[in-house]
Formats: structure tokens, C-alpha cells, sequence
């Protein structure tokens, strides 16, 4: 009677926990910060940019070359496995980037990191859910796991901003990252740019990413909802 | 002249078909348009099987066509073009405008739920492209302006930068 009073009791601890967890999460997001994000010291700022594949790809690596690379370093590029052409044009951005700028150090500061695909194109929606399953995973551990075992990195988030811009992979991504900041684990900040080619609707990865995303980004202003949190700065790309 | 015609990596059997079609190559050659290029991607052309090897030349309708699957150097061909006619997808889109060539795009009917068609009508709005279906190519290409176009303004880097410095603190 006694232990079963005490499961009890901390089974409503456990669940009052994670109700003040999902709270604290999605109330991360929702929370419009006007005044800086981070105000800090160092010049430099991790990023991570998704890269989707094809037009995605070429979208993502455009929005990257207009960053100061000498501020937003290391970069690591997230490519879904088997896209080559992902990782050449990303490679290819790298380069020409270091042949502008002239760094103080020559050590290459990128990486490409390949996660299993959510969905491949044409695929069943019935065969979706396993491979769903084992993306998640891929992502899970290098958005939670990998940080910890990070030397002199500790309570650093794995990249300090995350740049999505679909499709399908970025949700799974982002799915890591909320199930991360349930945890109470140190996340990115994550920016979600909708594509050029979206005027008047969005895409399916930009509605289900709206509200599990900090930033919002469209480039038509018919897409600015009265009230809505997605922010138009004319044509990015 | 030479006109370009493209459908990227795409498959579009019927903008390739109706670009080496009687009506557009008349229509062409009557407004001064001499050369054809086509880059088919993935599109068949079930009219002449000689077309849908790696590349192929012919001449029809006072017309020297060249057709390839894919040319290595796409932006060689669009910087020579006098006039480039595409799918609507948004990266062509943006490659042909950026390097300030008359572009007439033909949003692909036959994909579902893509906004081809979207994009295409509100770029056309702002008066950037001309906007056409297979049906009217031949009558749009006749009556096309190149000098009514609305330049596309360049790519500008400042906006993105400045969004991403605000949004990690550095402005």
C-alpha cells in the first residue's frame, strides 16, 4: 500500500516535471525577442545550415554565402545521406569563401555531417515511419548525445544557430531539437527560411516547423499572416 | 539570335515538344531568332527518336537546333541567349533573371501541388518574366517585349547578414 502511495506520488512529480518542461519549450519559441538574443562577448557563432537537396540546397548555400564567415564559424552542414550534390555545392561554397577572405588560421573550419533521409521521394507513406524512426535517431544524437561528449564544451548547445529551409528531413530535425529542449539540454537557436518559390502558401515542413521554430522567415509578403510571428525582409536568395 | 530553351534537371516532354513544334519555329525564326538551344534534362520526345540521345543538331523550319540532355555550362548558354524560355522553376528562374536575360517561363501543368504557376504569375506581376502555357507559347513569343521587362534586382547579401546578426546579438 505504502509503495504503491509513493509510485504514485512521484509518478505526479514526473508528470508535473514534464508538463513544466513541454511548457518551458514551447514557451521558448513563442517568446518574439525584440531586444538582442544573446548579447555577448565573443565574435564568434556556431552554425549549422540543413541542406535538403536540390533547389533547397541551392537556397540554404546562397543564404550561407551572404554570412561573414569569419563571425559565423565553424559551419557544419547537415546533408541527407547519398545527396553528393549537397555536399559538393557546400564544399564548393567553402571554397570560394576561403579564397576571399584570407583566415588567420589555414585549419578548415566546417564539417559535413550526413543523416539517414525521413523519406525518399516517391516513397509510400506506409514505409515512411520506419525510416522516420531511424532519422530521428541519427538526429537525436548529434543534436543531444554528441554535445556531452564534447571536450571543454560543456552545457554548449551543438551548434549555437541552426538554419532549416526544408523539406521533409528539417522536420525531424527540428523535432530533435524540441525533444532536446524538453529535456533541459542546451539547444540552437533555430531559424526556419521559407523558399523563394512559396508565394502564397506554405510548404509542409514550413507549417508543421511554424510554432517549433524562433525565427520565421518568408520571402513574400503575401505570406505575412496580421499577428502572425513570420518576418519578411524582401527576397533573400 | 539564339533563344535557350531549358527544363533543368526536370522532365517536360511537352515545353521540349512544342519548342521544336512547326508554330514556335516559324514564330521564332519570323522574329529574328536564327539558333535554338534546348537542354531536355530527363523530358522524352516521342516525335523524333534522333532527339533523345546525349546531343543532336538539325535544322527545321529555317531553324539550327541543337538539343542536349544536359549541358555541363548552363549559364554559358544563357549568357550568349538573346531569349530564354524555361519550366518555372524557382532556381532557374533566379539564375536567368540574375543575369538579366528576357526570360519566358511555362509552369509545368502536369505537377501537382508544386506552385510553379504561383511564382511564375507573381513574377510576372511585378513584370520581371512573361508568364505563358504551352497552349499560347507561339502567340507569346511573337508578341514578347525584351525591353518592357523590369530588371530583377541583384542578390544582396545584407539582408540575410543583418537578419542572422540581429537574431544571435551582434547588432
Amino acid at each position: 500500500m505504502c509503495t504503491m502511495s509513493s509510485c504514485t506520488t512521484i509518478l505526479v512529480f514526473l508528470f508535473l516535471f514534464f508538463c513544466i518542461r513541454l511548457f518551458l519549450a514551447i514557451f521558448s519559441y513563442t517568446r518574439i525577442r525584440l531586444a538582442s538574443a544573446n548579447p555577448r562577448l565573443p565574435q564568434t557563432c556556431s552554425i549549422a545550415i540543413f541542406l535538403g537537396s536540390g533547389g533547397h540546397t541551392s537556397e540554404a548555400l546562397k543564404l550561407a554565402s551572404a554570412l561573414d564567415f569569419g563571425r559565423y564559424s565553424p559551419r557544419t552542414y547537415i546533408v541527407s545521406e547519398g545527396d553528393t550534390f549537397s555536399a559538393q555545392k557546400a564544399l564548393a561554397l567553402e571554397h570560394i569563401k576561403a579564397a576571399d577572405h584570407a583566415f588567420s588560421d589555414d585549419q578548415p573550419q566546417y564539417e559535413l555531417l550526413f543523416i539517414p533521409r525521413a523519406r525518399r521521394v516517391h516513397q509510400s507513406l506506409l514505409s515512411t515511419p520506419p525510416h522516420a524512426v531511424k532519422s530521428l535517431l541519427a538526429c537525436m544524437r548529434l543534436v543531444s548525445v554528441r554535445p556531452l561528449f564534447k571536450k571543454g564544451a560543456f552545457r554548449q548547445p551543438f551548434v549555437d544557430l541552426l538554419i532549416l529551409n526544408g523539406p521533409g528531413t528539417c522536420v525531424i530535425l527540428c523535432a530533435a531539437i524540441f525533444l532536446n529542449r524538453l529535456i533541459g539540454l542546451p539547444s540552437p537557436r533555430v531559424m526556419y527560411v521559407e523558399s523563394f518559390a512559396r508565394v502564397k502558401s506554405l510548404s509542409l515542413s514550413g507549417k508543421l516547423l511554424y510554432h517549433f521554430t524562433d525565427r520565421f522567415v518568408v520571402q513574400w509578403p503575401g505570406l505575412v499572416q496580421p499577428g502572425g510571428r513570420e518576418i519578411y525582409r524582401g527576397c533573400l536568395v | 539570335m539564339l533563344v535557350f530553351v531549358t527544363v533543368g534537371s526536370t522532365r517536360f516532354d511537352a515545353l521540349v515538344e512544342a519548342s521544336i513544334s512547326e508554330p514556335v519555329l516559324s514564330t521564332l525564326r519570323d522574329s529574328g531568332y536564327d539558333r535554338l538551344i534546348i537542354q531536355r534534362g530527363n523530358s522524352v520526345i516521342e516525335s523524333s527518336e534522333e532527339f533523345n540521345g546525349e546531343s543532336c543538331t538539325i535544322q527545321r523550319h529555317g531553324v539550327d537546333i541543337e538539343i542536349w540532355r544536359f549541358k555541363p555550362f548552363i549559364q554559358a548558354e544563357c549568357e550568349q541567349a538573346d531569349l530564354v524560355i524555361s519550366h518555372a522553376g524557382s532556381g532557374t528562374i533566379l539564375d536567368v533573371l540574375r543575369l538579366g536575360k528576357p526570360l519566358i517561363v511555362v509552369p509545368n501543368p502536369t505537377l501537382l501541388d508544386n506552385h510553379q504557376e504561383e511564382l511564375a504569375s507573381a513574377l510576372q506581376i511585378l513584370g520581371h518574366l512573361k508568364a505563358t502555357s504551352i497552349q499560347d507559347l507561339a502567340s507569346t513569343i511573337a508578341l514578347f517585349e525584351p525591353r518592357d521587362l523590369v530588371p530583377f534586382p541583384p542578390f544582396d547579401g545584407t539582408k540575410f547578414s543583418k537578419l542572422v546578426d540581429e537574431e544571435m546579438g551582434f547588432i
